[in-house]
């Protein structure tokens, strides 16, 4: 009985740990944010829905790398942060319309070519990715060994 | 490790693109008045004065304007272009938009300018590449009016004096309103025909015509009586330093 209770609070400070985790990352992600806004702010003014279309950005990120860190220890840890690269990739080729970012305002068109920006981007999300699959790859591999002990 | 590297590089790129276009704002454009000038080889000089600050974190590159100017069915007439390789972050770059248009070309082709008041569609394309990496584009359209040198130009009816026993002075009065960006001088020459296709008589006369403004003359020529009919037509050359026009056919009578 005693031992069950030590098992539990022990969970329980572990989850705690993982939350306060979890909630550190989020307001440091949201801090970085927050500085970058100051600085695309003025550009937000030429260009209507670049508010929402980073603040989506940034909600669903901070959702997905908030669960994947009280999903840590486990298997589903890494199919988040797999989750959060592909995200990223998807998210950015439909947001920035697959490099090309055009927008009209009264009679001007603006365009501005984001193909190399979007280039680095996919490439250290791949990285990420492949990082995830690997990392879950390893997980299951020592849990396999683990069990045969 | 690699987490490490690419959380570094991903606040590399963020950081680098933030600033980037941060540094926009501090990018100050000032487009002058177009100024219209003749070139010594009498083609009209169209001259933008532009002028570039860039007090932002990096240099501009390819910084280029370009302008197309094309009548209202699309077809080109002028297309000219700017390119400044590289501003320097701190620096202030003087340029000018310069283009140059020939005149007898153009209204050699498009006849419509000459006599008719019209519009033409200007297309203005601004790029650069900022950091000289991230290649930024802005472009416009608008019409602006086109005014013709010999806008409503008509001859008036004929009047006839005697001369000598075997001609006649005719007299041809001539009236037009130059509407071009430029003053008008040259000379009008004229020839007559009768409904036979015979040659009556030629002659000329010099026009200064200031821009936006009205020119009334005539035309003198001495033609043989015998000759006259009561219709025929006039075919009209027009020299002046900004083209050669002719001839133009118009019938009398």
């Amino acid at each position: 009985m005693a031992e069950t209770e030590d098992g539990f609070k022990k969970n329980l400070r572990k989850f705690w740990y993982k939350a306060l985790k979890a909630t550190i990352k989020g307001i440091l992600f949201y801090i970085f944010y927050f500085v970058l806004w100051s600085f695309l702010a003025p550009v937000a003014d030429v260009i209507p829905g670049l508010q929402l279309m980073i603040e989506t950005f940034v909600i669903i990120y901070i959702i997905l790398m908030i669960i994947g860190e009280l999903a840590s220890g486990t298997i589903f840890q890494y199919f988040f942060n797999g989750a959060k690269a592909l995200f990223v990739i998807c998210y950015l080729i439909l947001s920035l319309n697959g490099g090309i970012f055009g927008v009209t305002f009264q009679n001007i068109s603006l365009s501005i070519d984001l193909r190399l920006f979007l280039t680095i981007a996919i490439l250290l999300s791949l990285l990420g990715f492949a990082k995830s699959v690997l990392q879950a790859v390893n997980y299951l591999n020592e849990r396999t060994e683990y069990t045969r002990f | 490790m690699i987490g490490i590297a690419t959380t570094f590089f991903w606040i590399f790129l963020i950081a680098f693109a933030a600033s980037a276009f941060y540094s926009i704002k501090d990018l100050q454009f000032d487009f002058g008045d177009p100024q219209v000038s003749v070139t010594p080889e009498n083609k009209l000089l169209l001259s933008m004065p532009i002028t570039i600050t860039n007090v932002g974190y990096y240099n501009i590159g390819f910084f280029n304007v370009t302008t197309e100017i094309s009548d209202e069915e699309g077809f080109t007439i002028i297309r000219g272009s700017t390119l400044v390789p590289i501003i320097k972050k701190g620096d202030t770059v003087i340029t000018a938009h310069n283009m140059t248009i020939d005149v007898n070309d153009l209204l050699q082709n498009h006849q419509n300018f000459l006599f008719n008041d019209t519009e033409v569609r200007i297309n203005e394309m601004i790029g650069m590449r900022i950091a000289e990496v991230i290649p930024v584009q802005a472009s416009t359209n608008f019409s602006e009016p086109w005014g013709a040198p010999l806008y409503n130009f008509a001859l008036g009816e004929i009047e006839y004096s005697a001369y000598n026993l075997t001609h006649l002075r005719a007299i041809v009065p001539l009236s037009f309103e130059n509407h071009a960006l430029f003053d008008l001088t040259g000379n009008i020459q004229m020839r007559m025909y009768n409904s036979t296709d015979s040659l009556l008589g030629e002659g000329q006369t010099t026009i200064d015509a200031a821009q936006n403004s009205p020119y009334n003359g005539y035309i003198e020529l001495y033609v043989p009586s015998a000759g006259i009919t009561a219709n025929g037509r006039f075919e009209v050359d027009f020299i002046t330093p900004f083209f050669n026009i002719g001839p133009l056919v118009i019938p009398y009578g």
